[in-house]
């Protein structure tokens, strides 16, 4: 066993706690309730120019000519950029070399970048940009993802022979047997829509020319390796050229890991044009326009099951629309593919999944990645199974749940870690479920209660055997103060403001006030993204393990200065000590003094480089995820009967994931997730025009939720079920939420009228004249 | 141009502004004052928020102009030598704050709503913060935070 290993199995067999699973108060909160936290829009350096970005007004169409004499003679204009002054290569595609950061001869979605304005001030950049004078030749525009995936004579890109961005599939046994055991067979069509991520802060960033022709880029990326290595390509620079750092940042919630690195290159590029430092920041109808959204998906399932409610087969076809461009979509249908059981155990699977471009703004990251929309489909199948053989929901999901001990739909064997099942227990039974079923069973009158359960199940980091890794730096400076590097960014889920924080307290036993971490920073060693909710579980490994080595070294010293087994020491309350005679001890200040004047190095890399296996893209079987981290909502809604209107009332919610660092932060990331969830299951839809471009640019017509849509939350059951790999054990968090809150809420819904609507979101006029379907013709 | 006076966080200022300035430039632009932020420009997601004589405005959508000779205040006015406000610890102590970009405006909020209401119900507060929005908490922990703070005041 390396010795990396062994340091995580130590601590995660550890069964005291000094700091972790307390909820300390996040370190950066004090900033931010004085007004002190600095944002990107808060920095100002002098001699500093505005860029601002050209929007395509096509959806679909070829450039046939960009006249810039008419802009560039506004006062205040210093220079206007097109593709063609990218001195490195225009692509800043993720998934697929697809997509350049500025159009070149065409554009594929309305409101696509074309040209960069860069002035003296912002509003000469606003003037120019609106005089701009561009030409297009349009071409015809696909919207539809069902149209597009059978057209070859308009194809989006060219060069690929057809709108199929990218395929999965997953084999497993045979479904037409499995079909053939069934008592029931349930098959329906389900649909989501775009969601947009409405982060209060838009993007932006800040690139200033430094000293041996580098730049710094103040970004709002959550990877800033990727943000380096996209802003390097473009100015044709190797990437030690270019150093990102992050201020605090105003939401991301995925959005931003996949939009940072474009704005990160795109002011760095006027930066290196102008040789000046350049901010850009996007005003919100160009963070709307631009910017990638959830993803829109159509979702045809159909479900087996026996008398008793145990699941035969699934058949499973998902199509989701990639928008202009792949970026992040094939992962996010991999997401989705890979997930398409639900935590459940099934013999018989089959699923295809389709990623199709069309002329709409592209899909990416958002909060739960293809894994709400598949779980959605997933859970109402559920409930319809348990209705057809008139079962108690519950009851088919406990039949069916993942074990310790079982495999996944992929055939990947479970063998810890898996917490769902108990989780689900002590959900039901602290919401009442069983009463609540029945009660509201027979409700009558206008306002009409419900109630409904999901699941929901989020593979730890990325999907199939895709390389994962964590790290980070940990140095000591002779006063004992200590400070860590680390790329993991802080974008309102304050993972490096607690979970690693507390972490390296935990390990040296030192106060808070003792650590310093630096985050989102390529002066860190790649660390990966804060995403797919691995900050504080993949993300913080390297932030344990270099804590911890530095622990191992100064546990030596120690042992030699108070003549005693290195394992007797503790570390805490910035002292050293042995537990069997607590008069050795030395203060952490001085056994720190002690290492430099002996030679003892303090300062630590953490690299771990997470163990997987394959998946088999031709048999549609193998490792998906080192483990998953569940979750588990119950909804209560009430519904009025008279106008359609669904008002969730109240929440329960439930996760199994691991070790919890601090409560206090996983209840927030819950909550947050929660509202999130609300958002996409009742209200929140980007609409568009049948040109493509988007008609609800902004908070007035597009609605997210208020304080007065929020449901009572419960306090969240944690079923610590222990991951191997996982600092202590943690498994994610972030995501989980959301994943299960639209299909609780369209079960609580199908339970309160009724019957079950297939298409998210569910708002008055949907939930109404589902109401009203058969009433009408009855009179 | 134009030259106004106004009492800035309990300081009387004096600034020329163009005259269709609005008081988020003002206040963001000319004098520095970043913890009013910039969300939408258009008066529907709140984080501009201040208080003109103690009473939560749009920053975005108030003319300059209309502070001449009245009272505005920013969050850097609740803690006093580095002393946080009961408001801002409470903030703190239940989680309310994660990006933050939000928070000087409900902080700034409640400070308006507990002047008015000392004993505010939770439907109370969720109204008093329907012009506002948070994308990161739920609320939930921001409700908690303004029951902590009604209580800590009402000790003080
Ligand atoms: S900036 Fe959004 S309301 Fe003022
Ligand atoms: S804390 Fe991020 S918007 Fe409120």
């Amino acid at each position: 066993m390396s010795e990396t290993s062994k340091l995580l199995e130590k601590w995660l067999k550890a069964e005291e706690f000094i700091i972790v699973g307390k909820s300390i108060d996040r370190v950066d909160a004090i900033d931010k309730v004085t007004g002190k936290a600095k944002f990107m829009e808060d920095y100002t350096i002098p001699g500093m120019l505005y860029a601002k970005i050209v929007m395509s007004n096509e959806a679909h169409a070829k450039i046939r000519m960009i006249n810039l004499e008419h802009a560039l003679k506004i006062p205040g204009v210093v220079r206007i950029i097109t593709a063609k002054d990218i001195p490195g290569e225009n692509q800043a595609g993720y998934a697929l070399p697809d997509q350049p950061l500025l159009a070149e001869g065409k554009v594929r979605y309305h409101g696509e970048p074309i040209a960069i304005i860069v002035a003296e001030n912002p509003e000469a950049a606003v003037i120019a940009a609106s005089e701009l004078n561009i030409e297009y030749d349009p071409l015809p525009t696909l919207l539809d993802p069902l149209e597009s995936m059978n057209r070859r004579d308009i194809l989006i890109h060219e060069e690929t022979g057809s709108n199929i961005a990218f395929t999965t599939k997953v084999r497993r046994g045979d479904v037409s047997k499995g079909f053939q055991k069934s008592d029931v067979i349930v098959e329906n069509e389900y649909k989501t829509q775009h969601q947009e991520h409405l982060y209060l802060e838009t993007e932006g960033a800040l690139a200033i020319p430094e000293i041996g022709g580098t730049y710094t880029v103040m970004s709002c990326a959550q990877y800033p390796h990727l943000a380096q290595a996209i802003t390097a390509r473009i100015l044709g620079l190797p990437t030690n050229k270019i150093r990102i750092i992050q201020p605090y940042i105003g939401g991301g919630f995925g959005g931003k890991d996949d939009t940072g690195p474009l704005v990160a290159a795109q002011a760095a590029l006027a930066s290196h044009l102008t040789g000046k430092p350049v901010l850009l920041i996007y005003s919100r109808e160009e963070s709307f326009r631009i910017h990638c959204k959830r993803e829109q998906s159509i979702i045809r399932y159909k479900s087996g099951a026996t008398a008793n409610g145990i699941l035969t087969a699934i058949d499973v076809k998902i199509i989701m629309d990639a928008g202009a461009y792949a970026n992040r979509g094939p992962f996010i249908l991999w997401r989705a593919t890979m997930h398409a059981s639900g935590p459940y155990y099934v013999e018989n699977a089959k699923v295809d999944g389709y990623c199709v471009y069309t002329n709409k703004v592209y899909q990416g990251s958002f909060r739960g990645f293809g894994n709400p929309d598949i779980q959605f489909a997933v859970e109402s199948q559920m409930d319809e199974i348990a209705k057809e053989l008139g079962l108690d929901p519950l009851d088919v999901r406990l039949k069916n749940i993942l074990k310790p001990g079982m495999t996944t739909m992929t055939g990947q064997l479970l063998d810890e870690s898996v917490g769902v099942g108990k989780a689900l227990m002590m959900l039901a039974e602290k919401a009442d479920w069983r009463k609540k079923r029945k009660m509201y069973e027979n409700e009558k009158g206008r306002y009409r209660k419900g109630i409904g359960l999901a699941c929901g199940w989020h593979g730890i980091s990325t999907s199939r055997g895709v390389p994962d890794w964590s790290n980070a730096i940990v140095k000591v400076s002779k006063d004992g103060g200590v400070e860590v590097y680390t790329g993991i960014t802080e974008i309102g889920q304050g993972t490096p403001t607690t979970a690693h924080v507390q972490i390296v307290s935990e390990i040296l036993g030192i106060p808070l006030e003792y650590i310093t971490i630096h985050f989102g920073t390529t002066d860190a060693p790649d660390t990966g993204a804060t995403h797919a909710s691995r900050g504080a579980s993949i993300g913080a490994i390297g932030v344990l393990i270099a804590a911890a080595k530095v622990r191992e070294r100064l546990a030596t010293l120690a042992s030699e200065i108070l003549q005693c087994n290195p394992e007797e020491l503790k570390f805490e309350n910035g002292k050293i000590y042995s537990k069997n005679d607590p008069e050795k001890s030395l203060k952490w200040k001085d056994l720190v003094n002690e290492a430099f004047n002996r030679g003892v190095e303090l300062s630590s890399t953490g690299y771990f480089y997470l163990p997987k296996g394959k998946f088999d893209h031709e048999i549609g079987q193998g490792y998906a995820y080192p483990a998953y981290s569940y979750i588990i909502n119950i909804a209560e809604v009430e519904v009025d009967m008279e106008t359609g209107i669904v008002k969730v009332t109240r929440m329960w919610p439930a996760i199994a994931s691991g070790r919890i660092i601090n409560p206090k932060a996983v209840e927030g990331q819950i909550e947050g997730a929660i509202a999130q969830g609300i958002g996409l299951a009742l209200m929140e839809k980007v609409e568009f025009d049948n040109k493509g471009a988007i008609i609800n640019p902004n908070l007035t017509d597009y609605i997210v939720p208020t304080a007065m849509d929020m449901p009572k939350v419960e306090k969240p059951i944690f079923v610590e079920d222990l991951f191997r790999y996982g600092p202590f054990g943690a498994k994610g968090v972030g995501e989980m939420a959301l994943i299960p809150t639209p299909a609780a809420i369209a079960n609580a819904v199908a339970h309160a009228i009724g019957k079950r609507i297939f298409e998210l979101p569910l708002t008055p006029e949907k939930v109404y004249f589902k109401i009203m379907e058969g009433r009408i013709c009855q009179k | 141009m134009k030259i106004i006076r106004f009492q800035l966080n309990g300081k009387w200022v004096e600034v020329e502004i163009e005259e269709n300035m609005t008081l988020l430039d003002l206040l963001r632009r000319k004098l520095h004052i970043t913890s009013v932020k910039r969300g939408c420009e258009r008066g529907e997601c709140g984080v501009c928020t201040v208080l003109l004589d103690d009473k939560p405005v749009y920053s975005c959508l108030t003319p300059a102009l209309k502070a001449e000779g009245r009272s505005v205040i920013t969050v850097e006015y609740l803690s006093k030598n580095g002393k946080l406000h009961p408001i801002q610890e409470a903030f703190i102590k239940s989680g309310a704050v994660q990006c933050g970009f939000c928070t000087p405006a409900f902080i700034l909020t409640t400070y308006a709503l507990l002047k008015e209401n000392k004993n505010p119900s939770e439907e109370d507060i969720k109204r008093f913060f329907d012009g506002i929005i948070c994308r990161c908490t739920g609320y939930v922990k921001i409700i908690e935070a303004v029951k902590i703070a009604s209580e800590l005041c009402n000790q003080s």
